[in-house]
């Protein structure tokens, strides 16, 4: 079996949420009116070799797999299957596995690029728990703005529902929509608590005497995300700031988060030497 | 032994020929022992509501005779001598099982899919039971059709939904708020469907109500009912910062709400949801409202098509529940006499 590595089993976990993603999909056509067990077992059957896949890279390097793009996007998907799966015990939030799943396939799908995986060196130039708990606490952070994401996605097509589908939005299995909204804003706080935590964390472990820290991308990209979060709280709580506007924000910084976290990555020298 | 039934429902009879056969609940025991003095049955059970009476027997008798002699008995009881034509109905095993199964399940109800029958054949049932007009045979078509009762409202949608206007407006609210405990509801104009719809979010659990009018006697009248607050119908966009729910049914020939006085009313309320109901016709709300962020307008055509569609999807499911029924008939039958599939059916006059 030693053939069948980690990525493998990675690659078996994306496979299982890309069949979620085909049955969300069906799902979401008949208005959350479907069972969502076969979703929750899907994603379950991922999550099993998700974390198998973890824990064999975790034990080959000894630590924390968030070491290259892959590890951490691999992290940081698992952290949205782990949450997801704690909330779906509950038969009547099962259906989130619908949001949930086209994005972590779709994150799976990223991270499996093989550039994103390079081997190890032999020495990290930083190591140790300062830096694991930095990477840990930034992962887990853009884990909560996943879900707050798609907690403003389940947000607007409920919203939709209400305004312009009417019997759909009474048949549909989601939430409140005042709950979707107060979910979101706390999963955005959360999120942003743990952003602030890890980037403190990571400016005094991450120390290097002859680094240029401002003009290096990842770090000046890190403050410009943690200034719209920081934005988005403030405008919620502060400045009533609710409804759609909201939601879509929410959504369309993550996927900015999404899709420019690993260009930044690959172009910062303190994070890709 | 076998199972018959005889009756008259709001299927066949009108209300004024039903309010004659109906059975008072203090007579039906005495009307039991009767029935089964007069050898007729050996077991009986009386269903007596507005919307149907019905006999369930079980009897030796060959079922030509027993219906030939309950009907007797029942147009002796009842003391009727005008003429009848197909509105009392007969049914002979297996379709007096299935029927029993059918009204326990709410299916042979006017509002189909309802559950206040079940309780009421279960009150029928134990009145029975209770003065020991029960056997082996009917106490187990009766458990075993609350049970198919249970089984077709957990797995199958003919319960699913709310049919009525006003049910609709509270399901609605529902998945706006979180919580309706803590929602307060505005009524403009005492109309008899805003009233419903008051007293259906209140027995959801909303806080508070408050009623206006143009008359404004009216309203105090409708609050004290509702055991809500009167206010004076030009002092009600002075409340709407704190309203979480309006229902409006005014007869005013114009909108009385509109976008332009609603922008700044909704500011006040920090942008929290609104849910408003249009009950009114002409509509008492400019329809360019539900474009406002956060505000949700439903007027009474929207509320009827939901209900409309919760009840075609209610008929759609009636198939399935026949067949469930079906097989359970099958199975209580099967018991008794193993060929009960093939005994052919002795009917009439059952629309």
């Amino acid at each position: 079996m030693s053939w069948f590595t980690d990525r493998h089993f990675f690659l078996l976990a994306v496979i299982f949420y890309g069949f979620s993603t085909v049955y969300s999909i069906l799902i979401w056509r008949k208005g959350f009116r479907q069972d969502n067990r076969v979703n929750y077992l899907l994603l379950f059957a991922g999550f099993g070799c998700h974390i198998t896949a973890m824990f064999l890279r975790g034990f080959s390097l000894q630590s924390c797999p968030v070491n290259n793009i892959f590890e951490a996007t691999m992290f940081f998907s698992w952290a949205i299957v782990t949450a997801y799966l704690i909330i779906g015990i509950s038969s009547r939030l099962r259906f989130l596995g619908a949001f949930v799943s086209p994005v972590v396939f779709f994150v799976g799908v990223f991270a499996l690029m093989p550039p994103l995986d390079p081997p190890h060196g032999p020495k990290p130039e930083f190591s140790g728990a300062g830096v694991s708990l930095h990477a840990a606490l930034i992962l887990q952070a853009y884990g909560a703005f996943g879900l707050s994401a798609v907690a403003a996605l389940m947000y607007l097509t409920q919203v939709h529902n209400l305004k312009f589908h009417k019997l759909r939005a009474v048949v549909s299995l989601l939430p409140p929509i005042q709950r979707l909204e107060n979910v979101t804003a706390r999963l955005l706080t959360n999120g942003f608590m743990l952003l602030t935590l890890g980037l403190v964390i990571g400016a005094a472990v991450l120390q290097r005497p002859d680094y240029n820290y401002v003009s290096d991308p990842k770090i000046i990209w890190s403050v410009l995300v943690w200034a719209v979060y920081l934005a988005l709280v403030v405008s919620f709580w502060k400045f009533s700031q609710r409804g759609r506007r909201f939601a879509w924000s929410s959504v369309a910084v993550f996927a900015f988060v999404l899709l420019t976290f690993w260009g930044t990555n690959l172009l910062s020298k303190l994070h890709h030497p | 032994m076998s199972i018959v039934v005889i009756g008259l429902s709001h299927r066949t009879a009108p209300v004024e020929l039903r309010e004659r056969f109906a059975f008072a609940e203090a007579r039906i025991p005495a009307t039991l022992q009767l029935m089964r003095d007069s050898q007729i049955v050996d077991e009986a059970v009386i269903l007596s509501t507005c919307n149907r009476v019905e006999i369930y027997a079980a009897t030796q008798l060959e079922p030509q005779k027993a219906f030939a002699e309950i009907h007797g008995f029942l147009i002796n009881c009842q003391d009727y001598r005008d003429p009848l034509n197909d509105e009392i109905y007969k049914l002979s095993e297996p379709h007096s099982v299935s029927h029993l199964f059918k009204v326990a399940s709410g299916l042979d109800s006017m509002v189909l899919g309802e559950t206040e029958i079940l309780g009421q054949l279960k009150v029928a049932y134990d009145l029975a039971l209770k003065h020991q007009h029960t056997g082996a045979r009917l106490n187990k078509a009766f458990q075993r059709a609350f049970n198919v009762a249970k089984h077709i409202r957990t797995d199958t949608g003919i319960q699913r939904g709310s049919i009525s206007v006003a049910s609709v407006g509270v399901e609605l609210a529902e998945k706006i708020f979180t919580k309706l405990n803590d929602r307060h509801v505005l009524v403009i104009g005492a109309g008899d469907t805003s009233e419903k719809a008051a007293r259906a979010l209140l027995s959801r659990g909303a806080k508070s109500i408050i009623v206006t009018n143009r008359s404004h006697d009216k309203a105090v009248a409708l609050a004290a009912d509702l055991g809500g607050r009167a206010i004076r119908f030009d002092d009600w966009t002075a409340e709407f910062a704190g309203v979480d729910i309006a229902i409006s049914s005014t007869a005013a020939p114009h909108h009385i709400l509109d976008s332009a006085k609603l922008a700044p009313l909704m500011k006040l309320r920090k942008n929290r949801p609104l849910l408003l109901i249009d009950l009114a016709v002409p509509r008492d709300i400019e329809p360019e409202v539900n474009r406002m962020e956060n505000v949700f307008l439903y007027n009474v055509d929207d509320l009827q098509s939901i209900a409309n569609d919760y009840l075609k999807a209610r008929q759609e499911e009636i198939a399935r529940c026949e067949r469930i029924i079906e097989d359970k008939v099958k199975g209580l039958l099967s018991h008794h006499r193993p060929n009960a599939s093939r005994i052919a059916p002795q009917t009439s006059a059952h629309a």
